[in-house]
């Protein structure tokens, strides 16, 4: 399960879920998902995460 | 995933041993070893064994097969790839380094190049990491074994975010795994394999990733 935390919040959260983000350490940059597709949709091209997308992560 | 058999090309469609939590170092093995190769191996080890993996090269396999099976074979099974390269050696050992690498490549597993001060790495692997041998040798080599378990949790993560395609959320978890040897992603993966049906080869393939009879 994720853990999604909201780089921007926004009302329509559930709509927001369905796409998220992710940081590859290896390059430093995010790649965006589109989760109910299960497709890597977008990579990075600069520093920083793309907005109103909710950046998932590990559970602690 | 679909892997072929480098001596015939046919798909393989027998079971891989696997190797959880382990490299295969890439360098010069037999002839003589100049210290300071001696060196860097010797501190690989050391920087290898804190973190517990184990490291394997290509003497580590002892069996009637031919070379390029067995070097394919390490590649496969292992998840980490360090190639090791000086100046010193000689070039048909170093081409041999740089096909081992590019095998490592393409097959998705985390590579880094370690080499002493002097040797130029080609325009073809300028974006491939690179760690050269001097006084800081330990701070670098620890910094980017914590990079490839903070990869293994990246691959995690990315594997539960693409869930509704099972068999990519399996192989980011196969990855995952392969690094760290965790339980917690053999048994994410264990409940996408009982919550779908795969046939008779991807199932073979899926449970040898897994080490699962």
């Amino acid at each position: 399960m994720l853990y999604l935390q909201y780089a921007n919040r926004s009302d329509d959260m559930s709509e927001k879920k369905k796409v998220v983000q992710v940081k590859n350490p290896k390059t430093g940059r995010y790649v965006k998902i589109d989760r109910e597709k299960g497709r890597i949709v977008a990579h990075k091209k600069s520093d920083g995460p793309f907005k109103n997308v909710a950046v998932a992560r590990k559970r602690n | 995933m679909i892997f072929y058999n480098p001596t015939d090309n046919d798909v393989l469609t027998k079971r891989i041993k696997y190797n959880p939590r382990s490299a295969f170092i890439m360098t010069q093995l037999g002839g003589v070893k100049t210290n300071l190769l001696d060196e860097i191996l010797s501190q690989l080890k050391t920087a290898l064994n804190q973190k517990e993996i184990h490291s394997l090269d290509a003497n580590s396999l002892i069996t009637g097969k031919d070379f390029l099976s067995k070097i394919w074979n390490l590649a496969l099974s292992s998840p980490i790839g360090i190639a090791v390269l000086s100046e010193n050696m000689q070039q048909t050992t170093v081409a041999n380094i740089y096909y081992e690498l590019g095998l490592m490549n393409a097959l998705g597993k985390e590579t880094v190049v370690i080499k002493t001060p002097k040797f130029k790495i080609p325009s073809d692997f300028i974006r491939t990491e690179y760690i050269k041998y001097d006084n800081s040798f330990e701070k670098k080599m620890d910094s980017f074994l914590q990079q490839i378990f903070e990869q293994a949790e990246y691959y995690g993560v990315m594997a539960d975010s693409l869930i509704a395609k099972p068999l990519l959320s399996i192989d980011y978890l196969r990855r995952a795994y392969l690094i760290t040897q965790e339980d917690v992603y053999k048994n994410r993966a264990l409940e996408i394999i009982k919550s779908n049906k795969f046939d008779e080869h991807t199932s073979m393939m899926v449970n040898s990733y897994f080490d699962i009879s």
